[in-house]
This record gives C-alpha cells, sequence and structure tokens, in this order.
C-alpha cells in the first residue's frame, strides 16, 4: 500500500510565510501555511521511511521535520501541486490552517489554489478525494 | 514631450539598475518606481519589468508578483494599449499576470516560463536570439529589422516555455513567439536553445503586440564595454548589440 | 569548568580564569557566552594575528588597510571624484563541510555584508572552493561540491551581484574539510567610505539593528568555526548553522543604498557595521569599542522570531542578514522610516525591521540589559581588546630530493599525456560549474567568468576605468611546500591579472590551515605567512584585508594540504585596453612570455604521471615583473589580440583554452601550430617541461601588422618567446604532430559536466 512522507521545514519557512502574506492580500482567509514536499513512497514498511532519513539530497534532520501521513493523499485544507512531467510521486503540498488552526474549507483551498498556488499551464492540483479512497 | 517610463522595482528585483541606464542612453525617459509607491504608476506612459528574484520566486516564478499592487497599474495600462516590456524574471510575472500570451483571462496563466531543461538548473550564457514576427506586429519591435538578431545574456533556472497542447499551439497559430533563440549566424536548431524552450522561444508577445515579454537580457550586452571580443576601440561607452532591442522599445514608446 | 563544558563552550581553563580576575566574580551565563564568541580564533585571531603583521599593508593605492569589515583600494577617478574598490575575503568551510547549501550560501551573504557596510555598492563576488575527491565511492564529497555550488548560485544569483572569479580544486585532503572562500568586492566614492567604528562625538548616539528578527538559529557560530571537525559531532554541529534569506538580503541591501544616499544628502558621519560573529554582542561591541565608547544595550528592544529566547541566544547567536547603524538621534527616525516604510522591512520577511537597541555611552563599559536586569556589565577593552596565544610551531620540513628518480622518458602521444591532463580534475573545464552562476547581472561586466583568467567591471557608469579580480591558491603545492604555496598563491593571482591588462593593486587572503595547537600545522601557517608577504612585497601588491580559518582537520587528526587562497585587484584606466583568453584570428603570431624551468614538481602532469617530486618551479622576481610590465604595456597599446596566464597544466593547455572557444557553432575555427624548431626552450628544458611546466609566464597573440611593435616593447625584457602561429584548422600540432582540438575539447569539457550537469 503507498503512503505519503510530507518533508518540511524546521527552520523558519520564509516561502511559506510570503505566500501567507499574498493569500491575506488577496482576500483569502487563512492564518497558517505549511509547505511540504510530499513523496510518495509505496513500500508500507519502516526500511523506506530510514532510507528516505538516510539520504542527505532529501532530508537533513537539522533542517527538515519528516511526517509519515500513512495514506497516500492530501489532508484536509491541503492541496498538493505537481509539475506536468514531474517524476511521479513527488508534490508540493500547501497546507492552509484558519485562525482557529483547523483546516480551511475546500472553498478556500480550491480559490487559493486557482488564484496563485497552481498554474494550471504546467501544473496539476490534487485535493482530497472522499475519505478512504485513493 | 516624450512619454515616461517606469522600471518597476518589485522585492527582490535585482536587474532595475542598468535597465533604467540603458533606457536613458536609448533616449527613453525611464524612471524607477519601488514597491510602496505603486501609487504613481498610472501615471506612467509605459512600464518595464526588469529581471530578478521578485519575492524570490517563491511558489513559481513571477507568481507572487503577478498579485502584486504594482500590477493592478500595469494590467489596467496594458489593456488600455500601454506598452509594457517585462525582461527575465519581468517576463516569467507577466506570463502568470496572464497578460502573455494573453490568451486567457488575466492572473489565470495559460503558459509559463518555467524550469529550464533538460537538467533543472540555472544557466548563465551568452546567446542570440531572432525576431520572429513582422517587425511592425508590435510596436516595441517595429524599429527592428525582419529577422534582426539581437546578442543577450540567458540567465535564469526558469526560461522554458511550457504550455499544454492547445495553448501552445495558439501560442504558435496567433504569433505570439516574437523572438527564437539562433546561433550567432542566424542558423535556428535545437543546439541554440539553452534551456528548451517550446517552439524554441524567447520571448513571446501579445495579440494587440503592446505586451513583450522576453527571457534573455540584451541589457547585458547593451553597451560596447559588455562585449570585449566584439567592441570596436572607440566608443566603449557606447550603447550597441542589445541596445537595439531597447532604442526599439524607446521608439514605440514615444511614437 | 563543568558550567564550560555544559554550555558547550569552547573557553578554556586559563581563558576562565583570566575572566574571573578581570571581573572580580563569577561571569554570568550571558558573560561566558560573549567572552566564548568574543576570543575564539574566529574573532580574535588570538594564535595568529601577530604572524599577520608580517604581510605588507601599505602603499599609494591603500585607503583602508586591514582594520574594519574590508579593506579599500584606490581605482581611479572619475568628474573629480576618487573611487575605490572595498574588497573582503572571508572561508565559510565549516558550516559548508556540515550543511553544504546553507552554509555556503550564508558565506556569500556574510561577505557581502562586510563590503556594505563601508557605505559601498557591492559589484561582484568570487568563490575560491576546495573540495574532496568527487570520484567513485565519495558520494558525501560529490554531494558538498555540488550542494555548495548551488548554495552560491542560490543567494549570488538572487541579490543580483555578479560571480566574475573562482577557482575549484578537488583533492582527498578536503574530503573531510571542503574549503568555502568567497571575496566581495564594492565601489565607493573615497569621500563617502561609512566606518566601522562609532564616529567622533558619538556619545548618546543610537544603535539601531537592521534586518532579520534574531532567532535561535546560529547560536554557537563563531566558536564553531573554531572547533575541530568530529564525525560524530556534524549533526550536533548543524544547530550552529544559519538560515539565508537573500531575498531579504537584496532587499536590505537597496535600503542601505538609500540610507546612503539620504547620509550624503545631509552630510551625516555615522557608523555601519555587519553583524558575524559573536551576533549582537560581537558588533555592537565592536562598533562602540573601536570608537573608544561603550554601549548599553537592551536584549528586549531587538525583534525576535520567537519569544522566549534567553539573553544569551539575543545577545550572541547568528542570525543572519543583520547590520548596526551608529547614528546621530534625530537622524534615527530617517533610518527607521527607509528601512521600515520604503522598503517595508517587515513584510518582506518576519519581524524584520530596524529598530534602536541602545545606546552609545562614553563610559568604556559594555552592558546588556535583559527583562529590566543587567545580564552582562565588563570592561569594553577586555572584551574587545587583543588576547594572544603565543603557540609553538615547526618550521615545515620541505623535501627536496626527488624520490622518483626514474627518468621522465614518456611517449607524450603514446601515454595520452595531453588528453589525461586536459581531462585532469584540475585542469578539465569549470563552465560545467559557473554557468550556474549569474556573471553579467547590474550590466557592468567586461570579462565574464571564463573569457580570461581574471574577471573584469566597468564599476563606475558613464566611465571607462576597469576593475580586474581572480584568485589563486594550488592545493598541489600546498602538499608540498607550504611557503612556495603562498609565494605562487599571490604570483597566480597577480599574473592572472595581468594577463587582462589590469595593473595588480592589491591583495586579500584567506588562510585555510589545520589546528594551529599543532606545531607542525602552525609552522606551515607561519611558512605560508613568509612566502605571501615575500611575493606580496615583490609585485607591490599590499594585502588590504583577509581572514583566517584554522582548526580544518578531521577528528582523526587529518588535515588539509596547506591553503593560502589570494585574491588579485587590478585596475585599468580604459577598458577598452582588456585582453581576454580567446584567440581571434588564424594568421597571428604567437609568443611564450615567460621562462620555462626544469621543475615539474606539484604539476599537472607530474600527477598524472603518478610521481613524486617535491621541486616547485621557483618565482624569479625580477624577470617576472618585467614580463608583467611587457604584457601590461602590449595591452595598453592595443598589439594583444589574446593573452593567458599559464597556471595548471603548462603552456600546451594554456593553449588548447585559448584555442577551444574557436570551435563554438557559427565561429571559424581557430588552431595552434607550434613552431617545430623549438629553439626557445635553449636546449635548457625538455619538451615535457615546456609543455606542461607550471613555472608561470604568458601566451599572447599577435596581429602580423603589430609584430614590430611588441617586439619593440619587448625589446629588452627576458624570455619572450616566438612559438609558433595560429592557423585556420582546428588543430594543435607540433612536431609535425597534429592533435584534434575538437576531441581535445570534449576530453576537456565532460569531467565536470558530469558532476555539474
Amino acid at each position: 500500500m503507498s503512503r505519503a512522507i510530507a518533508i518540511g521545514l524546521k527552520i523558519p519557512d520564509n516561502a511559506a510565510y510570503t505566500t501567507l502574506t499574498t493569500l491575506q492580500r488577496l482576500g483569502i482567509d487563512v492564518a497558517r501555511v505549511e509547505r511540504n514536499d510530499i513523496l510518495i513512497i509505496d513500500d508500507a514498511g519502516e526500511d523506506a521511511l530510514r532510507r528516505i532519513e538516510r539520504d542527505e539530497r532529501v532530508f537533513n534532520p537539522n533542517k527538515h521535520r519528516l511526517t509519515d501521513l500513512g495514506v497516500a493523499q492530501p489532508r484536509p485544507g491541503e492541496v498538493w501541486i505537481a509539475e506536468h512531467h514531474a517524476p511521479p510521486g513527488r508534490y508540493v503540498g500547501w497546507r492552509l490552517l484558519n485562525r482557529a488552526g483547523a483546516p480551511v474549507d475546500r472553498e478556500t483551498l480550491e480559490r487559493a489554489t486557482t488564484s496563485l498556488l497552481c498554474n494550471p499551464a504546467i501544473e496539476t492540483a490534487r485535493y482530497q478525494t472522499r475519505e478512504g479512497t485513493l | 514631450m516624450s512619454k515616461r517610463i517606469a522600471v518597476l522595482v518589485f522585492p527582490g528585483t535585482n536587474s532595475e539598475e542598468e535597465t533604467l541606464r540603458l533606457l536613458r542612453d536609448c533616449g527613453g525617459d525611464a524612471h524607477l518606481v519601488h514597491w510602496s509607491r505603486a501609487k504613481l504608476l498610472p501615471q506612467f506612459d509605459a512600464y518595464v519589468l526588469p529581471g530578478g528574484f521578485a519575492y524570490e520566486d517563491r511558489i513559481r516564478a513571477g507568481a507572487i508578483a503577478a498579485h502584486d499592487e504594482m500590477m493592478d497599474a500595469v494590467i489596467d495600462g496594458a489593456q488600455a494599449g500601454k506598452l509594457v516590456l517585462g525582461v527575465c524574471n519581468g517576463a516569467q510575472i507577466l506570463l502568470e499576470a496572464g497578460l502573455v500570451p494573453g490568451t486567457g483571462t488575466v492572473r489565470r496563466p495559460t503558459a509559463a516560463f518555467t524550469r529550464n531543461g533538460p537538467v533543472p538548473h540555472f544557466i548563465c550564457r551568452h546567446v542570440w536570439v531572432k525576431l520572429a514576427i513582422e517587425p511592425k506586429r508590435s510596436p516595441i519591435t517595429a524599429g527592428l529589422k525582419d529577422g534582426e538578431l539581437i546578442p543577450a545574456w540567458a540567465a535564469h533556472g526558469e526560461g522554458r516555455l511550457a504550455a499544454d497542447e492547445a495553448h501552445l499551439a495558439q501560442i504558435e497559430r496567433g504569433g505570439h513567439v516574437a523572438f527564437v533563440y539562433a546561433h550567432r549566424d542566424g542558423s535556428v536548431d535545437a543546439s541554440a536553445i539553452p534551456n528548451q524552450s517550446a517552439l524554441g522561444a524567447a520571448a513571446l508577445v501579445n495579440a494587440q503586440g503592446n505586451v513583450l515579454a522576453i527571457m534573455p537580457h540584451p541589457e547585458r550586452d547593451g553597451w560596447a564595454f559588455n562585449h570585449p571580443d566584439r567592441r570596436g576601440r572607440a566608443g566603449i561607452l557606447e550603447p550597441s548589440g542589445g541596445a537595439l532591442f531597447f532604442r526599439s522599445f524607446v521608439m514605440g514608446v514615444n511614437r | 569548568m563543568a558550567e564550560v563544558d555544559s554550555l558547550g563552550l569552547a573557553l578554556r581553563p586559563d581563558e576562565l580564569r583570566k575572566i574571573e580576575e578581570a571581573l572580580g566574580r563569577k561571569p554570568s551565563v550571558v558573560e561566558l557566552h560573549a567572552f566564548d564568541a568574543q576570543w575564539s580564533e574566529h574573532c580574535s585571531y588570538k594564535s595568529s594575528r601577530h604572524h599577520l603583521k608580517k604581510l605588507p599593508t601599505t602603499g599609494e593605492r591603500v585607503v583602508l588597510g586591514p582594520a574594519e569589515d574590508s579593506g579599500i583600494l584606490h581605482l581611479g577617478e572619475h568628474r573629480g571624484e576618487r573611487y575605490g574598490i572595498v574588497i573582503a575575503h572571508e572561508s565559510h568551510n565549516h558550516p559548508s563541510q556540515v550543511v553544504p547549501f546553507e552554509g555556503a550560501a550564508t558565506g556569500i551573504g556574510g561577505i557581502v555584508r562586510d563590503v556594505l557596510c563601508m557605505g559601498a555598492e557591492v559589484i561582484a563576488v568570487a568563490d575560491p572552493l576546495r573540495f574532496g575527491s568527487i570520484e567513485d565511492g565519495h558520494a558525501h564529497q560529490r554531494y558538498v561540491a555540488q550542494t555548495a555550488v548551488d548554495g552560491i548560485s542560490a543567494y549570488g544569483n538572487a541579490i543580483g551581484v555578479p560571480n566574475i572569479a573562482g577557482d575549484v580544486y578537488f583533492d582527498e585532503r578536503f574530503d573531510d574539510n571542503c574549503l568555502v572562500n568567497v571575496v566581495a568586492m564594492g565601489i565607493v566614492k573615497e569621500s563617502e567610505i561609512i566606518h566601522s567604528y562609532a564616529p567622533k562625538g558619538a556619545d548618546g548616539w543610537d544603535m539601531i539593528l537592521v534586518g532579520k528578527a534574531t532567532d535561535p538559529s546560529g547560536f554557537g557560530g563563531a566558536s564553531f568555526s573554531s572547533l575541530t571537525l568530529d564525525a560524530q559531532d556534524e549533526e550536533s554541529n548543524k544547530g550552529a548553522v544559519q538560515v539565508p534569506d537573500p531575498f531579504l538580503k537584496n532587499v536590505l541591501m537597496r535600503a542601505s543604498y538609500a540610507v546612503f544616499g539620504y547620509l550624503r544628502e545631509h552630510n551625516i558621519t555615522a557608523g555601519f557595521k555587519d553583524l558575524g560573529a559573536g551576533g549582537i554582542m560581537g558588533c555592537s561591541a565592536e562598533i562602540t569599542s573601536a570608537g573608544g565608547y561603550g554601549a548599553d544595550i537592551d536584549l528586549d528592544q531587538v525583534n525576535v522570531a520567537l519569544e522566549g529566547l534567553a539573553p544569551e541566544v539575543i545577545a550572541v547567536g547568528e542570525t543572519q542578514e543583520r547590520l548596526i547603524w551608529v547614528v546621530p538621534p534625530d537622524v534615527t527616525p530617517h533610518v527607521l522610516r527607509i528601512y521600515n516604510d520604503e522598503f517595508t522591512l517587515p513584510q518582506i520577511a518576519y519581524n524584520a525591521r530596524a529598530t534602536v537597541i541602545g545606546k552609545v555611552t562614553a563610559q568604556p563599559r559594555y552592558k546588556l540589559r535583559h527583562r529590566a536586569e543587567t545580564v552582562m556589565d565588563v570592561d569594553i577593552e577586555f572584551l574587545t581588546g587583543t588576547i594572544r596565544d603565543e603557540l609553538p610551531y615547526e618550521e615545515p620540513q620541505v623535501a627536496t630530493s626527488v624520490v622518483d628518480e626514474a627518468p621522465l622518458v614518456t611517449g607524450l602521444q603514446d601515454d595520452e599525456l595531453l588528453e589525461r591532463v586536459l581531462a585532469h580534475r584540475d585542469v578539465c573545464s569549470r563552465e560545467p560549474l559557473y554557468r550556474r552562476y549569474d556573471t553579467v547581472v547590474r550590466g557592468a561586466t567586461v570579462i565574464p567568468r571564463g573569457a580570461a583568467d581574471a574577471g573584469m567591471l566597468a564599476p563606475v557608469f558613464g566611465s571607462a576605468m576597469g576593475v580586474a579580480l581572480s584568485v589563486a591558491g594550488n592545493p598541489r603545492y600546498g602538499r608540498l611546500n607550504a611557503r612556495a604555496a603562498g609565494e605562487h598563491a599571490v604570483y597566480e593571482a597577480v599574473r592572472k591579472v595581468v594577463a587582462t591588462g589590469a595593473a595588480p593593486i592589491g591583495l586579500t587572503d584567506c588562510l585555510n590551515f589545520g589546528n594551529p595547537r599543532n606545531p607542525a600545522h602552525l609552522g606551515e601557517f607561519v611558512a605560508a605567512i613568509d612566502g605571501l608577504a615575500k611575493a606580496a612585497s615583490a609585485f607591490q601588491a599590499p594585502f588590504v584585508s583577509g581572514n583566517v580559518s584554522l582548526y580544518n582537520e578531521a577528528a582523526s587528526g587529518k588535515a588539509i594540504p596547506a591553503s593560502p587562497i589570494v585574491a588579485c585587484v587590478g585596475a585599468i584606466g580604459d577598458v577598452s585596453h582588456a585582453v581576454t583568453s580567446r584567440l581571434k584570428h588564424a594568421g597571428s603570431v604567437l609568443y611564450f612570455v615567460g621562462s620555462p624551468q626544469s621543475a615539474l614538481g606539484g604539476s599537472v602532469l607530474i600527477d598524472v604521471l603518478g610521481r613524486h617530486d617535491p621541486r616547485l618551479p621557483r618565482v624569479d622576481y625580477e624577470l617576472a615583473r618585467a614580463q608583467h610590465a611587457l604584457v601590461l604595456e602590449a595591452a595598453q597599446a592595443s598589439v594583444l589580440r589574446s593573452a593567458r596566464s599559464i597556471g595548471n597544466g603548462g603552456l600546451v593547455v594554456a593553449l588548447c583554452e585559448m584555442a577551444f572557444p574557436s570551435l563554438a557553432h557559427g565561429m571559424k575555427p581557430i588552431g595552434v601550430q607550434i613552431d617545430d624548431s623549438w629553439q626557445w626552450t635553449h636546449g635548457a628544458v625538455g619538451r615535457l617541461e615546456a609543455l606542461f611546466g607550471e613555472a608561470g609566464g604568458f601566451v599572447v597573440e599577435i596581429a602580423p601588422e603589430d609584430i614590430e611593435a611588441f617586439e619593440g616593447l619587448a625589446d629588452d625584457t627576458e624570455g619572450v618567446h616566438e612559438i609558433g602561429v595560429t592557423v585556420e584548422q582546428p588543430v594543435l600540432s607540433f612536431d609535425s604532430e597534429a592533435y584534434d582540438l575538437r576531441r581535445l575539447h570534449h576530453l576537456w569539457s565532460t569531467p565536470l559536466a558530469e558532476v555539474y550537469p
């Protein structure tokens, strides 16, 4: 079964900060933006995880935080952006949270995606599908 | 009275000074306008978006800048027929703002200058670009000869034109490819393209011809001293090479 | 000491005792951290400063010698204004070894601030790099080599400063300690220099902290770069590495230029200094004590990225992208307005801003307050004054006899020597690497990277005067003889600038060595300085700034080769006389300006042959000076079609590299035919020494109609030899053997393209 690994920065994420302020300027109601590199792995075992942790090109424990998302699909409030022709299973994930710290609703997320996060000429956006399915 | 050109400085722009100077050396009445002075922009007659890394190209090259307040004035101006030129990052911003090729709606891009191929790295390399449209098709190129060759520097990590098939076909059919990459002898083939840009495109223009987005920097080969191997012994401080292109732009503005 | 250990500090017991005695009490935690940073080698140069005094630092062109964040050399005059070239040189070796992208990027970020704070516009950077082996089985070293270059590229490109010079060597002695040296250059009107000290009458002036919000990143950086790398420590060391933000820096630079404009317009003298090692404490203490003042800083006024930071973190943490101004209080609102409103710093990065953090005091004390408590109160001169470690050192043993006595008989063609030399890691094309750097942003570039041995700019708009920049430092020499490595570093850097037609006017150095507590390593350091001093004096090129990076040693005790790295600044009155190294026409006459020696030690050829030969070429200064003068006069007289200095791989490599650009699409190929008589060798040296020797000199290309003029100039110069002609065929030929230039070009351009695709 495949699952997603999210690799984000634990040092300040300058890009996420600028994205947040831009979304706010666009009138989109969001209070926090999290940005992660998303890797889909087919291996359910711990070995695959450890292999990623050991690959200095992908993961540096002093600047990165690694989260095992379990299933291979975006979380609520999260959109995954893939460049056309990018290697499969590679995305940039944007997770938007509101003032209460909860994921933003689907409408807000889609508005953020179409107005800023995704250029459909070169990228595809992927949202959470119905619960439990891929 | 000559028309006033605004050279826009977004946070992260880095080529504003040389762009300003070459415009002036080519007879343009050019002025820098910083982002905190966006309100001044509507008074200007033409806009130049110089190279750099506006907002450090966070999210995508040009994506955040396309939503900057300064772009409101540029979009209004472009729609009113003012001339708009984007160089490198400026070109990326114009595509993200949907002004070029202009086949969709504002701020809904239909194409992008994106990650170079085949290797997704920044490259800095001297190139030649060749006019690929009828000069009069755009007031910006009207001062150039048919098939004019312009020297420039490609200096970008995201300069490859990409779009879906339908939009690419539209770009090609609509005569939106203003310049293509070429060799110094004017020949055109895949080895002249530094980044695998679709259609060999180095620059795109909108249907009306008043907005042009060019990836390589003509202003970095804009004076005789920029090219030690080609310059004559006199006039080292004179505009030359890429200045041809800027002169044509200034002529278009002042016409 | 338990406390010092548990805080992770590098202060030694004797230093701690000295502090306790001076304070008459136990130092506070903040004070311990402050002294730890300030007394680290990185800040205090405690074991190196007295040796560095041997370097020549004065001369007609010196506007500011090594005293502040950068040195300044007089470039020339334009419209009645004198212009100075601001130059600084630094290492970011340890950080680049453990977190290569961030480490190398912040190296560029730091050196740029050193130049900026002199009131200068930053116009160029350069990057001498030394990486470990990139052969198979060295995946980590290869990763470091690739990723550090990515970091330099990402940062330099974004701030819009062209990278115009640099070099790179790969050597397994750098496997555990790469060297990422960085040079930055700026231009300033000499009447508008801003100094890194509180000016006269500054008592009561404001201290304004400008830039990024302080965060815990880079806490412990200064001491970190003064410790030996231990593989087990690599992980924990990473916490001390700083996070680059070139976007913020781009805006910070432009905002600072606007402040320079304001000060100029209102004729205000101020002080400005970069925050480097030791953070807010180091910078604020040095800028005030250098003016004879003290400082009173309120840490609660510091803009922070997160609440609850310990006072020592705020005080000595090395968050990037920060500087400190010292200005009169009535100027403060204008400085704040420019940074915060016009250039909107708070919107550029989280809580970035300009903010007043304290006052300059007449009383020479350094005080830090935090939450209404005084957490530091010390004599400022004791904190920042010179401390000195007289460490023992040994004169390095230099082998002089040849171990490998087998005669050098080898078939040039049978053994494919030329091919192997061209593909050697120290010779093959650097273009795949430097093509990732923007070398032409700012539009002032006259000679971009790769077009000659040095880069060149026309830095003052509207003026034809030019400035050239080169770097040099050969680790193959450093392995054999530190003193000679120092001499040759200067000689090579000077020669490279001369080859472009610019006169060398000054130098900077970065001295990268092993552990100074090892007498053998310190001995190499001392010997290298001797060599640098000798050559710099001979070429009348003073050192105006520099940096020392010691402790480049793995825990195993394996140290790097002695690595004195030098950058040379050249001046040219009119860039119309600039010379590039690309052959221009067939039918030119080629001259070798130089004197071949029977000394192949340290050469690429010797390495290719797998031999050991410690006999390095000697530098004949008198001869070199005369040859340099000839090349400069010939450039001035416009009789040089092209010129290249001879270095790695020798004369034959220089010839190839001059010819290769003619193979580009749409160009007419130009080849080289070497005169078969070989008279110029005078029978004194063999073919191999003549072709591959690295004793220096130049190849120059002269048009037939200029031969008379050139020979007239060369008249009384020793060592000027006509060696051949350029031809229309893409070949390199001698002794009736013709090498296919296209094949040679392929061999030369492939190796690094694989590492930097």
